[in-house]
């Protein structure tokens, strides 16, 4: 019908007009915030280009919400996942699902200026469909508890909060410290970290908490084993004997994991009732709590060298 | 071969056809070689024994030490010997029941795993673990359960004006197991993974662990399952060739294939409930048993049992060395090793 | 003397529509009885209905003067044997084992009983009676259909079973054996004093070879007796909806049914 009504010469040129308008149109389109723009890199090597004032942040993994309120900037997180549950104020902020399964649409919905990530997400294609919404993705890998100190500092410094973000480091290095020197004159003891009975899992050597095991004075039994959570043999975990055994239970374990494995029933540690539970979310979350983590576990490692 | 009456009692045919005696000596030679590898196996592990001590202390069965360390002790009857006899008794289960389903079926692809078998004793188990964790006797009791409820439903979707024919088994194996899968899936990642472990576990199998009570439950059930499957092999060869055949030659057809369903959902459901879904054990055991020994239930029954033990000792060995002092789980081996067999086998075929 | 196999007065349903309504049969000893009719007359529903597989609606089956439903499976088995028209062969089977399996009915042991000397010596003499003794060693799935029916056959004579309910047996085979097999009946009967039942389409074998002729159509009886009482151009053609000419074998001197086509003709 078109065809009567225009020339065939008339609809190109208008299609090419309505072309032009849509570039023009698209080009000019910027949210007010990608104006005052800086850039920073973040633990995946990636540039980003962040806000110099940033007042909406979402958090995509726990330990990253205990470092944003931690910093002072809980009140400008829009967005936490379902796990995320320090501080108890976190739990007012809006959910977006799961670590693993965030909902993209609740994303952009809360408009958020950064989204920060945890690499224990892994979300590659999630992150280049958030960058295409013109939203700014920090990834942060911290392999060791100097990798949650520079976590904090970059986070500090993305939400303009740098000075606060010091003295949280401050105060944790100082701690942190305290427990080294506390435990440097001590044996260390040989220790089995134990995540899951059965089937039996362990920390190895790309966890996050061998580093927290090694600074309190203990050597993980497993701290060679190749990755990070692997699946371990009931043999050699028998035939190495711990002194100690860690049972990560209580936080978000709830009551699981609460006995020792079948194993290790008679290992040195059971048989010397060293046996010690530790909430969970201290072990295997970097952020700020991991330092109560290396307190507690120091303190039930080496309990003569923390007597008060 | 001539074909007069004096020269009868020398054919071929009678001289191949199954007979008491191949059947015991097939046997026992299977049996023979399961002692072995029960022992060599357990020779094998993540941690070093010394060879002839160990030997030494296996052939006291476990009374003396023979200068053993209180630890190697340990790791060869606390870890390592359970865990091989709990693999024969999940091999043995799942070859037998998979001969059996294969036979009743009447099909060479009819196996426990493949027609959601396994996936529903595994869903039987999670509930169990969800609601009555701590009493360690709902698992296999709800496993069966699971089980029989699976094969009932595989059954029915399967049968159509003509009886359930081949391709409509599969078609019903492969629509309940990828919906229990997800079913699975779907609760493994919103419950607690410590109290009802995680999806590889249930998918892919583990024999790690398994308290000392039930691994004489499995073995039991193992043994009387491959015991009544056989007394009814008879049945069964003539079933294999067709329902309507067999109910003409006398065959308690609906007897027999109550016996079936219900002793096979006992054999899947106690090794789920034990050490998750193993699969391709059912399949490709029972099609080797067939191809060396003949299609005749038997011996291929007893065979498979004795061969399909002897397989998930060997897989398990691999799955516990090769990257010691991790693990994999031995259902990854199986189908490792299993499906390139049948792919073998198919091609023979 | 007693008939081996008394029917009366048959109904069985199928979906509800019903398949034979009213059929009375009797089997005597040394007797060939053949069913004809067309197709959907319910003759295969009957024969299976004979043996217990398939329920009756109503009506009583008495094998050697006794209710057929008070039996127990073997009881029957050893006295009623199926030929059927083809098997399923998913799994590989040798021709001697897959005749054995006739002899499952005397199995001192249905569980995980041998076949003893005896079973194999009648195995093999029936695989002679059904010349398939060259091919014993051979699996049934390399056979030619009309050699794998001849091992159905085989099978059904090896249970010694004094009845025979052949269904379309001569469906696969070419013409010599198509005779041999019905001559093998034949000789069943009257050496062996048994009993067969025949469902076949084809009207001029039953005519040969049948003592009895049961004729029928939509699940009833329309005729039955000898095969010059019920091949008659009238009967057949009500029946048939065809016009056929009935004559004199001229060898056998029986009734020869022959068809006539009538030409298609363009308008």
């Amino acid at each position: 019908m078109f065809r009567l009504l225009l020339s065939h010469f008339e609809i190109k040129k208008l299609s090419w007009l309505a072309l032009v308008i849509l570039l023009a149109a698209c080009a000019s389109y910027q949210t007010p915030s990608t104006q005052n723009l800086r850039e920073i890199t973040d633990d995946a090597g990636r540039r980003v280009s962040l806000p110099a004032r940033v007042d909406r942040v979402i958090s995509l993994a726990p330990n990253l919400t205990e470092i944003v309120f931690a910093v002072g900037g809980g009140n400008r997180l829009v967005g936490r996942t379902s796990y995320c549950d320090y501080p108890p104020e976190a739990k007012a902020v809006a959910e977006i699902g799961d670590t693993l399964h965030p909902s993209l649409e609740r994303i952009i919905a809360l408009r958020p200026q950064v989204v920060l990530i945890s690499t224990a997400s892994q979300l590659e294609v999630f992150t280049q469909q958030l960058q295409n919404q013109n939203i700014a993705v920090f990834v942060t890998d911290p392999h060791d508890l100097d990798g949650v100190f520079r976590s904090i500092e970059q986070i500090g410094d993305i939400l303009g909060q740098k000075e606060q973000a010091a003295l949280v480091v401050q105060k944790l290095r100082d701690r942190t410290n305290a427990v080294e020197q506390a435990v440097k004159q001590q044996q260390p003891v040989r220790v089995f970290y134990q995540l899951s009975a059965e089937p039996l899992y362990t920390a190895g050597h790309d966890a996050f908490v061998t580093d927290l095991i090694r600074r309190a004075g203990a050597i993980s039994v497993t701290a060679d084993v190749p990755g990070a959570w692997p699946k371990y043999s009931n043999e050699s975990a028998l035939a190495a004997k711990p002194e100690a055994i860690i049972l990560p239970t209580g936080g978000s374990m709830g009551t699981g994991n609460s006995t020792v494995t079948e194993a290790l029933r008679k290992s040195p540690a059971a048989l010397a009732n060293r046996v010690y539970k530790i909430n969970d979310d201290h072990l295997v979350r970097p952020g700020p709590r991991a330092v109560d983590g290396l307190e507690e576990m120091a303190s039930a490692l080496h309990p003569d060298a923390f007597k008060k | 071969m001539s074909s007069t009456a004096s020269n009868i009692v020398t054919s071929p045919a009678r001289q191949n056809r199954v007979t008491l005696r191949k059947t015991v000596v097939s046997c026992l030679a299977l049996a023979i070689a399961l002692l072995l590898s029960i022992v060599l196996m357990s020779l094998i592990g993540s941690e070093q024994l010394p060879a002839r001590a160990s030997l030494c202390a296996l052939a006291s069965f476990g009374t003396a030490s023979c200068g053993l360390t209180r630890d190697q002790f340990d790791i060869l009857f606390q870890i390592r010997l359970p865990r091989i006899l709990l693999a024969a008794a999940v091999g043995g289960s799942l070859a037998t029941a998979g001969a059996a389903y294969q036979a009743l079926l009447r099909n060479p692809l009819a196996e426990p795993y493949l027609l959601g078998i396994s996936n529903g004793a595994a869903v039987g188990t999670m509930i169990a673990l969800v609601f009555f964790g701590a009493s360690e006797w709902t698992r296999p009791f709800l496993a069966f359960t699971g089980a029989l409820l699976a094969t009932l439903a595989v059954y029915r979707l399967a049968r159509g004006r003509a009886g359930a024919t081949p391709e409509r088994l599969i078609l019903a194996g492969v629509i309940v197991t990828t919906f229990l899968s997800s079913v699975i899936v779907f609760v493994t990642t919103l419950m607690d993974a410590t109290r009802i472990r995680s999806f590889t576990f249930w998918l892919l199998g583990d024999l790690s662990g398994t308290s000392k009570a039930l691994l004489p439950v499995a073995i039991t059930i193992a043994i009387v399952g491959t015991l009544a499957l056989t007394l009814n092999a008879r049945s069964l060869n003539l079933l294999m060739l067709g329902e309507r055949d067999a109910f003409d030659l006398g065959v308690e057809v609906g007897r027999v294939r109550v016996v079936v369903f219900v002793v096979a959902s006992l054999l899947v459901g106690s090794s789920v409930a034990a050490s998750g879904s193993v699969g391709y054990v059912g399949l490709v055991v029972p099609h080797l048993a067939r191809l060396s020994l003949g299609s005749d239930n038997r011996i291929s029954i007893p065979a498979a049992a004795l061969g399909g033990a002897l397989f998930v000792i060997v897989a398990d060995t691999v799955a516990r060395t090769i990257i010691a002092p991790r693990e994999l789980p031995v259902g990854a081996i199986t189908a490792l090793i299993g499906a390139p067999l049948f792919i073998y086998l198919l091609k023979r075929a | 003397m007693r008939p081996l196999l008394e029917a009366h007065d048959l109904t069985v349903g199928y979906d509800h529509r019903v398949a034979v309504a009213n059929v009375s049969l009797t089997l005597n000893a040394a007797e060939v009885t053949a069913i004809i009719g067309p197709n959907g007359a319910g003759k295969s529903t009957l024969l299976r209905a004979l043996n217990g597989q398939i329920k009756l609606a109503s009506g009583t089956i008495l094998l050697d003067g006794q209710p057929l439903e008070r039996l127990n499976r073997r009881k029957i088995s050893r006295r009623i044997a199926v030929v059927a028209q083809e098997a399923e062969l998913r799994f590989p089977v040798t021709v001697l084992e897959f005749v054995l399996g006739g002899r499952f009915p005397w199995a001192t042991n249905a569980g995980w009983g041998w076949e003893t000397e005896r079973d194999l010596q009648i195995a093999e003499a029936v695989l002679q009676e059904t010349e398939l003794t060259e091919l014993s060693g051979r699996l049934m799935n390399e056979l030619s259909g009309g050699e794998r029916q001849r091992a159905l056959m085989a099978r059904a004579l090896a249970t010694e079973a004094p009845i025979l309910l052949l269904d379309e047996p001569t469906a696969n085979l070419d013409l010599s054996h198509q005779a041999t097999l019905l001559a093998l009946v034949r000789n069943r009967c009257d050496r062996h004093q048994a009993s067969a039942l025949v469902v076949t389409h084809d009207i001029n074998l039953a005519s040969q070879f049948a003592d009895n002729i049961l004729l029928m159509k939509e699940g009833r009886t329309v005729h039955s007796g000898t095969p010059e009482e019920v091949l008659k151009p009238q009967i057949l053609e009500e029946v048939f909806e065809v016009r056929v000419l009935v004559d004199a074998h001229p060898v056998t001197g029986g009734p020869r049914v022959t068809p006539v086509h009538e030409p298609y003709r363009h308008n």
